[in-house]
């Protein structure tokens, strides 16, 4: 802060202090002191917005406010206030300026400045942030400290230039674990582990600075910096998985992430970033990656609402796509302009429309569906559960990874078998191949029942005889001796022009005589033919919930395969239930025989491989039989369902394929106007063509030849004439890594936004940014390297007038970690974390059951994942935006309905809820003191590590003290109730250590206790 | 050095800069309460701990103190509500005039031929007043000379999603805090021990359509001033139970041992997030006993049960649901909101108006009458209403969206009891007298709470935005 700007700050507070003495005031700075006062209390009504100015007169233009107003009086006089009209109103108690309905009012001191900076000769400055960006001098440093600390960083230069005229010293740097910790947290959003603070406190001792270098590079080259940093910008991009209006369905679009958190681990540079979001698609011979990055056109709400128009929406999307591209992009707030000229900043209507029509040829849909009343022939038949298109079909590294795991675990499951069973079971299969060679035997009809007959025979009723008999929807079969694994049903050809037809097998039943009817349960079903269904936005995989047969001049077959394989004797009957009655002519066949895919059932290579002698078998024959006995029997039930399991885990990974939303531009774009007031069914207003926004340097517009392009914009947000990009990249990057923005606006960098604390020092990061190739890294490094960051953070108690919201940066700011760290750093502490995978889909931690109770089109629900996926970084949770996890949303993660530069920090009681009775938490209390218990036998050296752990440093003998009571006292209530210590232990999926539980229910209370603490929680 | 003074504070700070953040403490919007402040004649003078509201002094005599906002979510027909329109009915069936309806957004009937739909229920006067409701309601019905019905009432938003938007925050662009948390900011809760703004949600058989929490979000207001969803399933308010095998005295310890060692923190490092820290923990533990509670209304005595047809207490019923909203009345919850999804009634309009009103006749209607009762609906303000309402074109067996006119009643508060407001077209098309625009309503309820609506607003994204944005006129002929 300048120290004018301050003292002016102070001389508003003269009427309440007047203690404060005022010193000798130098010169008012129009962009300093007199803009921030005008942009609130004037440009309302003398501004730029031409329709709601008053009496003509204009006071952002200096030219305008020099002349005589139509009532012939002079607004501003130069050097001479007191002939100035804009004085004397401001004076005016009878007819005062700003009027009475205004509701604003000047303070005697902003009066005062009014007055001085008219005398000083009214000079106008353009607005800071839209200036051309020119690097300013570095301050020469004579502070004794500087000189001593041989410091020459740049960043310290201006800091303690500023520090230096307020006579304040700066504070001395933090000790090195509370110093690693930060930097741990700041660069990759997750703790240091105990040996990490442990050998930089040794290499500190001997050359702290190449010890703390060193900490830079490392954490910097870490993978998980890439996470870190896509954390931010995926609020900037408003990245989700679900659409936000109405019914939220699903969006596929994770590769977009994958691609954001691979950007900043290759330190991408950030024009080509930009460039490759806004217009990869338009780049010669674009890359998949690059094609992927267009997802970020499509991050905007979309809507599947019936009776939504396409075209009101069209607007919407646009609208909103211009606000998010402004506020990413140019820091700056667009949304006014939608309906009027901006009252504050000069961004016009007709910029706002200028900009929405560089995307006019993004291929979208304004309802993604196709209504009767709103048809779309583009998507034909689609529904709730289809996707968003236009997307890319890509392989996910992740998926094709996590496959690979799979695979190689059902590989050790399989070789688990003993090769006796195999065998054994091998011989039964060979002799029934011997009186059923196909592998199949078609089994006899019995009885088709019809729906009504069902219905009446579950009422004990008599089918109704008189009237004609519904088609059936239940057929009983006459099973075949044997062991049953497999069904397969055949259906007759459908010819074209028929449609086809959704076969949905609702049950199974069998009956033996003499037993109570068994449900026959499916563990998967699929058809190597079929029409694709969607659920959720994805398609559905197998057939189990329907079959949609395709039209085909042959039969069809579908396979439905036995969750628990019977053994059947003559008489037994099966019973199957159909939703709607089947296709006249199906056919029922049953095997003995199964495999990790149905549609490997009874296949050639099976039959080959079963009839092959044990010893001449192949590898791959091998795994074929070993596969079929796993399958088809069940003579180890948990191996069956293990095997089960993991085989549709496997298939879920649909061999590494995922589909993602990406920008596809049509020939034709759309034909956009101002629509005046935001109206979009005003097709009055004239016609736009895009153009860069008009209030900064180096404006580009279409020309009749040509159009300019998404392209073209991006070239131009990375151009050397356009300085408000660079500014709004750096002061976001200074607000990570310091809790405040050098301008603490991060979302508006205009006439309503903050003059920035240290301009210069803005300016001058932000022209090292553009020249040093856009480099995020290379100014990430600049700022952490600086003594001015290594600072410690107490704040300090003499300083808290001089400078109270610690602009000046005599020390450190204590940041709250984002919500997805909070959850990172307790998974992370509890050793659960998984720190080996990188990107791939969405993963869903738990969440309390109902949450998508109001969720409708489809219905929802959700199921947490269940393996080791529960314990996914934050940045890949499920971002469902109307519903957004409560652990999100109660720490402030942003629901990404828009651009969001900025998150807000709260200290809300639905935090102190969260890390205390959230599983999540819970669950990583109790690893955590598994993982103090496995540590030593005393309970000092189990707290010491626990704290070591979680905060990087040992207990105070008070906190000792004081938890080693919490322990007796919880111990003794677990010994007492060791029901209550199971329950405890029970929660979450990480399965708890045997052993004590009483011990170990113990000392989870402590661990939870350690986890909810304000410096767990607090990157000091 | 001086006594640290909060005033002198908010005031050497750049306002935006103390907006996002003020290292030395108090809650980032103690500005707006600051800068009201000084009008006020005593500045400083102590309160107990929490927020007590931008608003040091009211602008208007306040008249209510709590809102309790009945959205019937979906868009429930004025037809078969409140708006009586004998001429459409005696034109069921018959082509709908064109002269209504040339050039007008329509939903679902985009495309169709319209054609009239009058109303399948019969009206009758009511009360003292004589005011006219379908008899589909008739608890409701029983208390008209409490209503104020107005039946010109417009929006702008066709489709659900955003017209819940426009009708909870006054705009559609996303970051635009909702009405309960304006009145939270703006007056702060009469309790510290429950959120102050509390939203129920429950659902009927027919006309289901989603709900966003974005209906609820604090917008660009700090999240604290977000509503708080009670769920009908698991806890009440999400993670307010203890885990499993924690009973409340061992989670007490562990709040205290918590709090014990976040204090010997705050003596060492100067960071006044601490301190907040400690009183949101001892906030979130008396959440802990007060929610479940309040939440128990199996200590409710038959009889109130049977007034407001609770079935099974707790139930997630919207019966339930408003003796929840009494409790919560009771304990000073500054706005109270209960969703019920049932009204989108674009085919099968009998059966599902018949279902919505068997719903929630007899519990909006107990709801006012044991408010009363208890002396609080003077100060209570109760909005029954949708987001919209249903065109006077039948669209099958059902009615499509309509925002050119549509009824909703308030009752309490300060509100003229026992009148209508406002009047449609003879085919109900349009309201063409006294219109009220959301922005007016808001503008007037918020009158109502003691706020001028011009005068409540806060800084987001370079403007000072407001509930009712641009526009709004307080409707004097709905107020007592």
């Amino acid at each position: 802060m300048r120290s004018g700007q301050l003292l002016s700050r102070l001389a508003i507070l003269a009427a309440l202090m007047p203690a404060i003495a005022l010193a000798a005031a130098p010169r008012v700075s129009f962009n300093r002191d007199i803009r921030p006062i005008m942009s609130d209390t004037c440009f309302h009504c003398h501004g730029f917005d031409a329709k709601s100015r008053k009496a003509g007169l204009r006071l952002d233009l200096r030219e305008e406010a020099l002349k005589p107003t139509k009532n012939g009086v002079l607004p501003i006089v130069p050097g001479e206030p007191e002939k100035s009209e804009v004085i004397l109103r401001i004076n005016d108690t009878a007819d005062p300026m700003p009027p009475e309905e205004a509701h604003k009012t000047l303070t005697p001191a902003q009066k005062e400045l009014f007055r001085r900076w008219i005398a000083e000769g009214a000079p106008y400055e353009p607005h800071w942030a839209y200036a051309p960006l020119v690097r300013p001098a570095v301050p020469a440093v004579a502070s004794a400290e500087s000189r001593a600390a041989r410091s020459d960083h740049p960043v310290d230069a201006f800091i303690r230039a500023k520090l230096a005229a307020k006579k304040i010293s700066p504070s001395p740097a933090a000790e090195p674990a509370r110093l690693l910790r930060r930097l741990s947290l700041d660069l990759t959003g997750l703790p240091p582990t105990p040996a990490e603070v442990a050998a930089f406190k040794a290499d500190s001792l001997r050359d702290p600075r190449t010890a703390y270098r060193a900490q830079v590079d490392r954490l910097l080259a870490s993978p998980r910096h890439g996470e870190r940093m896509a954390v931010w910008w995926l609020d900037v991009a408003r990245f989700t998985d679900t659409v936000g209006f109405h019914g939220d369905q699903n969006q596929r679009i994770f590769p977009y992430r994958d691609y954001v958190i691979a950007a900043f681990n290759a330190n991408k540079r950030f024009d080509a970033f930009t460039r490759e979001q806004l217009a990869g698609d338009l780049l010669p011979s674009p890359t998949t990656e690059q094609r992927i990055a267009t997802g970020y056109n499509r991050l905007n709400m979309m809507t599947r609402e019936g009776g939504a128009q396409p075209k009101e929406y069209l607007a919407k999307y646009g609208a909103e796509r211009v606000r998010s591209v402004a506020a990413a992009w140019f820091g700056s707030t667009f949304g006014c302009a939608e309906c009027h000229d901006h009252k504050f900043d000069p961004i016009k209507t007709r910029d706002f429309y200028e900009l929405q029509s560089f995307f006019a040829d993004v291929k979208q849909w304004g309802v993604y569906s196709d209504y009767a009343y709103t048809p779309n022939p583009d998507l034909k038949g689609w529904s709730n559960d289809h996707p968003f298109p236009p997307e890319l079909a890509v392989t996910s590294p992740y998926l094709v990874a996590r496959r690979e795991r799979l695979l190689g675990e059902f590989a050790s499951l399989r070789s688990s078998l003993p090769e006796a069973a195999v065998e054994a079971w091998v011989a039964e299969a060979l002799s029934h191949l011997e009186r059923n060679p196909t592998g199949w035997s078609e089994l006899a009809s019995k009885a088709a029942l019809s729906a009504e007959e069902l219905r009446g025979a579950d009422k004990k009723k008599a089918p109704a005889k008189a009237r004609a008999r519904p088609a059936p929807t239940s057929l009983t079969l006459l099973a075949e001796p044997g062991r049953l694994a497999t069904l397969r049903l055949e259906v007759p050809p459908v010819p074209d022009g028929k449609a086809p037809g959704l076969l949905r097998l609702t049950a199974a039943r069998l009956r033996r005589p003499g037993a109570r009817e068994e449900k026959l349960e499916i563990s998967f079903a699929d058809a190597s033919d079929k029409e694709p269904r969607y659920a959720d936005g994805a398609e559905v995989l197998g057939i189990s919930t329907g079959w949609r047969i395709p039209r085909a001049d042959t039969p069809r077959s579908g396979v439905w395969q036995l969750a628990v394989p019977r053994l059947l004797a003559a008489g037994d009957e099966v019973e199957l239930i159909f939703a709607a009655a089947p296709p006249p002519g199906l056919r029922v066949f049953s095997s003995p025989l199964a495999a990790s895919d149905p549609l490997e059932t009874a296949s050639a290579g099976q039959l080959a491989a079963l009839r092959t002698a044990p010893g001449q078998r192949t590898v791959a024959q091998r795994a074929l039989v070993a596969d079929a006995a796993l399958f088809a029997h069940a003579a180890d039930r948990s191996i069956l369902e293990r095997a089960q399991r993991l085989a549709a885990r496997i298939r879920e990974t649909r061999d590494g394929q995922a589909w993602s939303l990406i920008t596809e531009a049509v020939a034709t774009p759309l034909e956009l106007r101002v629509l005046p007031r935001g109206n979009w069914q005003d097709e009055s207003g004239p016609i736009v063509r895009p153009a860069t926004p008009s209030f900064l340097p180096g404006r580009r517009e279409s020309t009749p030849e040509r159009r300019l392009t998404r392209l073209d914009l991006a070239e131009f947000i990375v151009s050397k004439e356009n300085p408000i990009t660079a500014r709004t990249v750096v002061n976001r990057l200074w607000a990570m890594l310091f809790g405040t923005g050098l301008s603490a606006v991060l979302d508006d960098l205009g006439s309503q936004g903050e003059l920035p604390s240290h301009p210069e020092l803005l300016d001058w990061l932000a022209a090292e940014f553009r020249e040093s190739g856009w480099d995020l890294r290379h100014t990430i490094r600049l700022i952490v390297t600086s003594d001015t960051y290594r600072q410690g953070s107490s704040l300090r108690r003499e300083l808290r007038d001089a400078d109270p919201s610690n602009r000046l940066l005599a020390s450190q700011n204590p940041r709250r970690l984002e919500a997805e760290f909070v959850r990172d750093a307790a998974l992370f502490a509890a050793g659960l974390l998984n720190l080996r995978d990188i990107g791939g889909p969405s993963a869903k931690p738990y969440q309390p059951p109902g949450y998508y109770a109001a969720l409708q089109f489809p219905d929802r629900d959700y199921i947490a994942s269940d393996d080791e996926e529960q314990w996914r970084r934050g940045v890949y949770m499920h971002w469902q935006r109307t519903f957004l996890h409560p652990m999100l949303a109660n720490f402030d993660a942003p629901s990404r309905d828009e651009c969001a530069a900025a998150r807000t920090v709260s200290n809300t009681p639905q935090q102190a809820l969260t890390l205390l009775n959230d599983p999540t938490f819970v669950e990583a209390a109790r690893a955590l003191a598994a993982r103090a218990l496995a540590a030593g036998s005393s309970d000092a050296t189990r707290l010491r590590e626990a704290f070591q752990i979680a905060l990087g440093r040992d207990p105070k003998a008070t906190e000792r003290d004081s938890l080693l009571k919490l322990l007796a006292a919880q111990r003794d209530h677990y010994r007492t109730n060791p029901d209550d210590a199971e329950k405890l232990l029970r929660i979450g999926l990480a399965p708890a250590p045997a052993g004590d539980a009483a011990e170990l229910a113990a000392w989870s209370q402590v661990a939870r206790v350690v986890l909810n603490l304000q410096e767990f929680i607090t990157r000091y | 050095m001086p006594a640290f003074d909060p005033t002198a504070h908010a005031l050497s700070v750049n306002r935006r800069a103390f907006l996002q953040q003020s290292a030395y403490g108090l809650g980032g919007l103690a500005l707006a309460m600051l800068t009201n402040r000084l009008g006020a004649a005593t500045p400083g003078a102590t309160r107990p701990k929490g927020w007590h509201g931008a608003l040091v002094a009211p602008h208007f005599p306040v008249k209510a103190r709590r809102v309790i906002y009945l959205c019937m979510a979906g868009g429930p027909s004025q037809f078969e509500t409140f708006d009586w329109k004998p001429k459409l009915k005696a034109l069921h069936d018959q082509p709908f005039p064109e002269s209504f309806t040339a050039g007008q957004q329509l939903a679902q009937l985009q495309n169709m031929v319209l054609k009239a739909r009058g109303a399948f229920t019969e009206f009758r006067r009511h009360g003292q007043s004589g005011i006219e409701i379908s008899d589909l309601f008739p608890h409701i019905a029983s208390v008209a000379d409490d209503l104020c019905v107005v039946r010109s009432m417009t929006t702008e938003q066709i489709n659900h999603d955003t017209a819940h938007a426009f009708m909870n925050t006054g705009s559609i662009i996303k970051g635009r805090p909702s009405m309960g948390s304006w009145l939270l900011y703006g007056l702060g809760a009469e309790t510290q021990e429950l959120p102050g703004f509390i939203v129920l949600t429950s659902a009927g058989r027919f006309g289901l359509q989603p709900i966003s929490a974005r209906q609820w979000s604090s917008g660009a207001l700090p999240s604290k001033f977000q509503g708080i969803q009670f769920q009908s399933r698991g806890d009440a308010v999400h993670y307010v139970g203890n885990p499993a095998g924690v009973c409340q005295s061992t989670q007490r310890q562990v709040v205290e041992e918590v709090q014990r060692l976040n204090g010997l923190l705050a003596e060492e490092t100067l960071d006044p997030e601490i301190t907040t820290r400690i009183a949101q923990y001892e906030l979130a533990f008396k959440m802990q006993t007060s929610v479940p509670e309040l939440t128990d209304l199996k200590r409710e005595p038959k009889e109130m049960l049977d007034l407001y047809g609770v079935k099974e207490p707790g139930d997630g019923s919207f019966a339930s649901n408003c003796l929840l909203a009494r409790r919560l009345a009771e304990r000073g919850v500054r706005m109270i909101q209960l969703y019920h999804r049932a009204w989108d009634h674009h085919g099968q309009l009998e059966e599902g108006m018949k279902s919505g009103a068997r719903d929630v006749d007899q519990a909006t209607a107990a709801l006012i009458k044991d408010l009363k009762q208890r002396g609080m609906l003077d100060d209570t303000l109760i909005l029954w209403g949708g987001e919209f309402g249903r065109t006077p074109m039948g669209q099958g067996t059902g009615r499509d969206h309509h925002i050119n006119a549509f009824s909703v009643f308030m009752a309490g508060g300060g509100v003229k009891a026992g009148t209508t407001y406002g009047a449609t077209d003879d085919l109900g098309y349009r309201a063409v007298e006294n219109v009220v625009d959301v922005h007016d309503l808001h503008a007037t309820m918020l009158a109502l709470m003691g706020i001028d609506h011009v005068r409540l607003n806060t800084k987001f994204q370079g403007l000072d935005i407001r509930l009712t944005g641009v526009a709004g006129k307080v409707v004097p002929g709905l107020m007592a």
